[in-house]
């Protein structure tokens, strides 16, 4: 004679219907990709500051490693981690942005005794420093999905700004799929 | 007969205007011949403060404004002119985190709100705002889309530990 499931093994199903459910009532559609923490593999541990490839297949982010902030670069579906050796000894790293595919991811490292804005280049495994002039203290930054152009946030004298840089002369740019059919846009998708 | 130098300098002290161009140009560009994008950091320097800046093709997103009334602001690259984005600040808001779809379409924003930080979603050409829960509960504090605007990735903090929740949007 067999025995009815027993609590649990109805309590995975019972899981998935809550978690479906619970999608369900995100606006939109929206849903939800199940926790970092068992999907992308890392545990407990704490992870900061989250950046997506243009194509949302790969995520950076920041986690602590010997105490020090640490720049991870994954596959965002499977959790696979991607090597970044050229940026070993370079922490606490900070603000990471990634190009269309991923092949440039751009961050702010520890050199000396101050900030820089570098690009790590994966297709040709560079590392492009880009040394600010003057004083000035990068912050933040964001790269441009074709890695045309970076925004740096900036701190002079105490004060916050944002200034943008054109990369065309120095970037192969990370061509997005069709922008160059499409045409610039404004206010509509496809 | 009075020297170049003089005559340049004279020229130069009651236009303030071009001393702040003049001062971007000599310390705006990086080293290694990036090329500064002179009229919009111009025109983006006007403003008292601005800072997280978040780039997506032709659009740039960002907060500025005044300490204590910044707003969310978007800017097309190409025309070096921002775009309104009519319902989406509020006086009463402190914008925290921005991001931007390739098409300027979609935002992304956390702000602060009646002492509650908030996750929105705010589509340009509808005007509208649509709250994006966080479950289980937590701080919203930085967020990052796709370009494609199909991911969006937000640091959460729950119980003293930062985590990245990923959202899939239709």
């Amino acid at each position: 004679m067999r025995s009815s499931p027993g609590p649990s093994l109805l309590a995975p199903p019972l899981l998935s219907l809550l978690l479906l459910v619970q999608a369900c009532s995100l606006p939109w559609g929206i849903r939800r990709q199940p926790s970092p923490r068992s999907a992308l593999g890392l545990g407990a541990e704490s992870r900061q500051d989250p950046a997506l490839s243009g194509d949302g297949r790969l995520l950076a982010s920041l986690v602590l490693r010997s105490g020090r902030s640490t720049v991870v670069l994954q596959d965002r579906r499977s959790g696979q981690m991607m090597p970044l050796p050229l940026l070993r000894g370079q922490q606490p790293h900070s603000s990471p942005s990634l190009s269309w595919n991923g092949r440039y991811l751009a961050l702010l490292v520890w050199r000396g005794s101050r900030r820089q804005v570098v690009v790590n280049d994966r297709a040709t495994n560079r590392l492009l420093p880009m040394p600010l002039r003057g004083d000035r203290d990068p912050q933040r930054l964001s790269l441009a999905p074709d890695a045309r152009h970076l925004a740096v946030e900036l701190v002079e004298g105490g004060q916050s700004r944002v200034e943008v840089f054109a990369l065309n002369e120095l970037l192969e740019p990370d061509p997005i799929p069709g922008q160059w059919l499409q045409g610039p846009r404004s206010g509509s998708r496809p | 007969m009075s020297r170049p130098g003089h005559r340049m300098g004279w020229a130069l002290a009651p236009t303030p205007g071009l001393a702040l161009a003049l001062s971007l140009l000599l310390a705006g560009c990086l080293d290694n011949g990036a090329r500064p994008l002179m009229g919009l950091n111009l025109q983006l320097a006007h403003t008292a403060v601005n800072r997280d800046p978040a780039l997506s093709s032709d659009w740039l997103a960002l907060i500025g404004g005044r300490e204590g009334r910044e707003q969310v602001r978007l800017v097309r690259l190409s025309q070096g002119a921002p775009v309104p984005l009519t319902g989406l600040n509020r006086p009463d808001a402190r914008p925290v985190s921005v991001a931007v779809d390739q098409w300027g379409e979609r935002l992304a924003l956390i702000r602060e709100l009646e002492g509650r930080s908030e996750l929105v979603l705010y589509r340009r050409s509808l005007q509208s705002v649509q709250p994006i829960p966080i479950e289980p509960a937590g701080v919203p504090h930085r967020l990052a889309f796709s370009a494609d605007g199909r991911v969006l990735a937000v640091e959460v903090v729950r119980g003293g530990l930062s985590q990245v929740d990923l959202l899939e949007l239709p």
